[in-house]
């Protein structure tokens, strides 16, 4: 019983910090029709902005994270004049594969500039643990996670109040209807991927303290982040923080239940198996499978 | 909008052309002795090969596959354990691990023919993953992460020679027979099909083409093709793990040497392994290898956005420049 | 030749045809009408078979087609065409055609010949090289049609594929209908254009909100006060 309440708590924790990576990748769907392959980059390009600004100015992680997170949405924009808005509508291959090769520059721009060295951020909170009701939480991952909840919060109240949010969930719906009523679809698709990729430079901020750093940091995630937003629909943001949850509760369970390597593959089987038999996700309405339409 | 007619390069020109890069090909030994460019060289037939496998479901039929390294890998993988376990030699140990991944991609197909754009991408990655995650752990087949060894034994009936030009001739062999089929299946009707699905599957199927049948041939005929170029890469490269085979970065390699060159032509693919992999190479023996992927990385984003259709279609352009500079000439000669 | 019998399809909170049931005869000129959003289109992809209907079937030449896909009904004989036309884009013209032909056996060179010869029938002959996506729309309308003629139809879906054109071009498309009808082929026509359809259609069915309004021949119809309420502001003319 302690064990499984140890396995939940530890799930949700790591879920949480991958829903908010989740959800701007769904989001960028959704409303983009463009699956950002270079997203995890962003949480690469956030850890590194914590490690330097640790290494060189002894800011704490905690702290950077509103620093690093608005240059990563300036970053953010000028990806989508560059990139991605002149992929937008263009056959498959265009759209597939101007994120892949993005994520293939940064990443391996990172590699050159920074190397291949495995870095890591420590704080006030490394190392620590907590116990509570008998459950043992790192205190780096809990904090992590309040203040990752704390972003969240920001970009649901983003979406939902705003009359920016508003505008990008009518084109999310439909562009042409959108359009007709006169919001200007162009911004609404450099305001979403922007604050999409910014809530991943902040996700990477917040990791920064209990994951290693490294160049190629974004893609032993990447894959995780797709199986997520796939299970839970793409384009559903509520969708992407439900399988992040479950996700994060299965991989801390998986470990236990049949060692890391087995739990790896019986997920990807399941993520190929929900592709093929319920390709709109586990939660997703259907016809989000219906690309381009 | 403008009407534009399309003026193909004559067959006649193309099978020329064709023809003179042959035997140039072939003559190559007399003309080069350092062993860093025959090995080159054979890196790029090797290249040409695997991304000409990937172009028949990728190209012609549209199914951008990220999963490509998996089929490449069976194929490294059968040769070599039936070499290693049972002594058979990769000479039918190739024909196995051909007939294997064929079945392996028609699954492929079978459960992916209804996806479409970045749904079949994912799928095709998530297979190839799990094709790498069971390369890396199931042990004691594969010896995993350790790789396998390809002792020296016996020579030329195990596909094993002492003459780094021999490789030469076998991966120009496999060149020739990949772009043959290649060909052979543009011209054909299911080449009609494929780029008829590629291009409006609800307008295919509505003049009778059936969908599932020319996805999985095609789906087949790629994975068996990349099992091949697999076999030849492992006799050649003598050691095989799962990185130098079935490693996501490897898809995305395949992918980005056909784009690179022309997707959906039979020329482009080998053109793209002619600028991608000696580009590669230089920048990594010159900058490193971080530097040459970041080269790759922006090179795929200026291709798909700037000239989606590659390089060969600015040799087609430059043909036929020329073709029209030429005419006018004869005209003001007359 | 055609029997349509109880189709009904159902889209998310919405009925698209509504227990339709009709047939159409060999040899025949069916002129399928109604207004917009009628669910005219719907019915011809449940025909084609590109949707499947909620309840009801389709018979063709006595086969019940429930089991089949689009592709093995064309091979049956059933073409049709696409009122948001869906031309091979990157494809030349003639190839567009070639792929009809090639699926009903033909050798390459055969398709072809015979897509050259559907093309100078539809006059898009001057056009074969041309890269579909390039040709304006009124001549990819006629693409669609010279690719499902290629495969050799017994019965051709055509929807609206006079709109837009002038009425010398409506002139010569009815003409090209009567006189492939006249070869034998049987048509199912949607036509919003009804000057048009009055002229060749033997018979007509008026479909309004899903339901089949009725049917009859064009001088029925054009009278029929039904029919005028649902077209209530539109003048059906039948000269
Ligand atoms: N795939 C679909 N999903 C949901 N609703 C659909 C779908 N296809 C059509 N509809 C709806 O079904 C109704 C019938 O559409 P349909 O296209 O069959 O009409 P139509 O008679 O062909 O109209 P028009 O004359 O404008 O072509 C419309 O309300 C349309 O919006
Ligand atoms: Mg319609």
């Amino acid at each position: 019983m302690q064990l499984v309440l140890q396995i939940i708590a530890n799930g949700l924790l790591i879920g949480g910090l991958y829903a908010l990576l989740a959800v701007g990748l769904t989001l960028i769907f959704g409303v983009l029709r463009v699956v950002n392959f270079a997203h995890a980059e962003f949480m690469m390009l956030g850890m590194y902005g914590a490690y330097w600004l640790w290494a060189l100015y002894g800011l704490d992680p905690y702290l950077s994270v509103f620093l690093v997170t608005p240059v990563i949405f300036l970053l953010g924009v000028a990806v989508d004049r560059l990139i991605v808005r002149r992929s937008i509508g263009k056959p498959d291959v265009t759209v597939v594969f101007a994120t892949l090769g993005l994520s293939i520059f940064l990443q391996n721009a990172a590699l050159t500039l920074w190397r291949a060295d495995i870095r890591s951020v420590s704080t006030f909170a490394t190392g620590s643990v907590f116990v509570v009701g008998g459950v043992r939480l790192s205190v780096a991952m809990t904090v992590s996670f309040a203040v990752a909840l704390l972003f969240a919060l920001a970009l649901w109240i983003f979406l939902t109040r705003t009359m920016y949010g508003k505008g990008i969930q009518a084109v999310a719906q439909n562009r042409r209807a959108a359009a007709l009523m006169g919001i200007d679809v162009k911004r609404a698709y450099m305001i979403t991927y922007s604050v999409a990729v910014a809530a991943a430079g902040a996700m990477g901020v917040l990791v920064a303290p209990i994951f290693t750093i490294f160049p190629r940091v974004g893609q032993t995630q990447i894959v995780t982040i797709f199986v997520i937003v796939v299970l839970g629909g793409l384009g559903s943001v509520p969708g992407a923080v439900i399988a992040a949850l479950l996700v994060g509760i299965i991989r801390s369970g998986a470990g236990f239940l049949f060692g890391t390597a087995w739990g790896e593959l019986a997920y990807f089987a399941v993520f190929l198996l929900v592709l093929i038999v319920r390709p709109q996700g586990l939660f997703g309405r259907r016809g989000a499978e219906v690309y381009g339409g | 909008m403008k009407i534009v007619d399309s003026t193909p390069i004559s067959p006649a020109a193309a099978r020329i052309t064709a023809a003179a890069v042959l035997v140039l090909l072939l003559l190559l030994p007399l003309f080069i002795r350092n062993i860093y460019w025959i090995d080159l060289g054979v890196t790029v037939l090797i290249w040409a090969s695997l991304a000409t496998a990937w172009n028949i479901s990728g190209g012609f039929a549209g199914g951008l596959s990220l999963g490509h390294a998996a089929f490449f890998g069976v194929g490294a993988y059968t040769s070599t354990l039936l070499f290693l376990r049972l002594g058979i030699t990769p000479w039918i140990g190739i024909f196995v691990g051909a007939v294997l991944a064929g079945l392996l991609g028609a699954l492929l197909g079978v459960i992916t023919f209804r996806l479409k754009g970045p749904f079949f991408v994912l799928a095709t990655l998530a297979f190839g993953i799990v094709i790498h995650i069971i390369n890396v752990n199931w042990r004691g087949l594969t010896r995993g992460a350790a790789g396998l060894l390809l002792p020296f034994r016996g020579g030329p009936q195990n596909m094993l020679f002492l003459n780094l030009w021999a490789y030469w001739y076998l991966a120009l062999g496999l060149l020739v027979l990949t772009v043959g089929i290649s060909a052979a299946i543009e011209r054909s009707r299911l080449g009609y099909y494929l780029v008829a699905l590629r291009e409006d599957e609800d307008a295919a199927r509505s003049l009778g083409v059936r969908v599932v049948r020319s996805k999985v041939v095609a789906a087949a005929t790629s994975a068996a093709l990349a099992a091949c170029v697999g076999s030849v890469y492992a006799a050649f490269i003598q050691y095989i793990d799962p990185d130098s085979t079935t490693q996501f970065e490897l898809s995305v390699q395949i992918a980005l040497v056909a784009i690179v060159g022309g997707m959906g032509t039979t020329f482009g693919p080998v053109l793209g392994a002619a600028i991608v992999i000696p580009l590669g190479e230089i920048l990594r023996a010159r900058v490193g290898g971080g530097a040459a992927l970041v080269v790759y990385g922006l090179l795929l984003m200026v291709i798909v956005l700037a000239a989606p259709n590659g390089a060969i279609a600015g040799v087609r352009l430059l043909v036929l420049r020329f073709r029209r500079l030429i005419q006018s000439r004869g005209a003001t000669d007359a | 030749m055609l029997d349509v019998q109880n189709v009904t399809v159902d889209f998310v909170g919405l009925r698209a045809v509504d227990h339709a049931s009709f047939t159409v005869e060999q040899g025949q000129i069916v002129g399928l009408i109604g207004p917009n959003g009628a669910g005219k289109t719907t019915l011809f992809n449940v025909v084609s078979g590109m949707i499947r209907p909620t309840s009801g079937s389709v018979l063709f030449e006595g086969k019940d087609l429930s089991r089949l896909g689009p592709a093995d009904r064309n091979r049956l004989g059933i073409g049709r065409t696409f009122q948001v036309v869906k031309p091979f884009g990157g494809m030349t013209v003639l190839d567009n055609v070639v792929v009809g032909a090639l699926t009903r056996g033909q050798s390459r060179s055969d398709a072809r010949e015979t897509a050259r010869a559907t093309l100078d029938r539809l006059r898009l002959g001057r056009f074969e090289n041309t890269v579909a996506r390039s040709l304006p729309l009124a001549l990819r309308k006629r693409l669609e049609v010279a690719r499902a003629l290629a495969t050799g139809p017994k019965l051709l879906l055509l929807d609206e594929i006079m709109g837009g054109l002038n009425p010398t071009e409506v002139n010569e498309t009815l003409a090209l209908i009567q006189e492939l009808n006249s070869e034998g082929l049987t048509f199912l026509v949607i036509e919003h254009n009804m000057s048009a359809i009055m002229r060749i259609a033997e018979k007509v069915l008026v479909l309004n909100q899903g339901a089949l309004l009725t049917e009859g021949p064009p001088a029925v119809i054009t009278r029929d006060p039904q029919v005028i309420s649902v077209y209530l502001g539109e003048p059906i003319e039948s000269t």
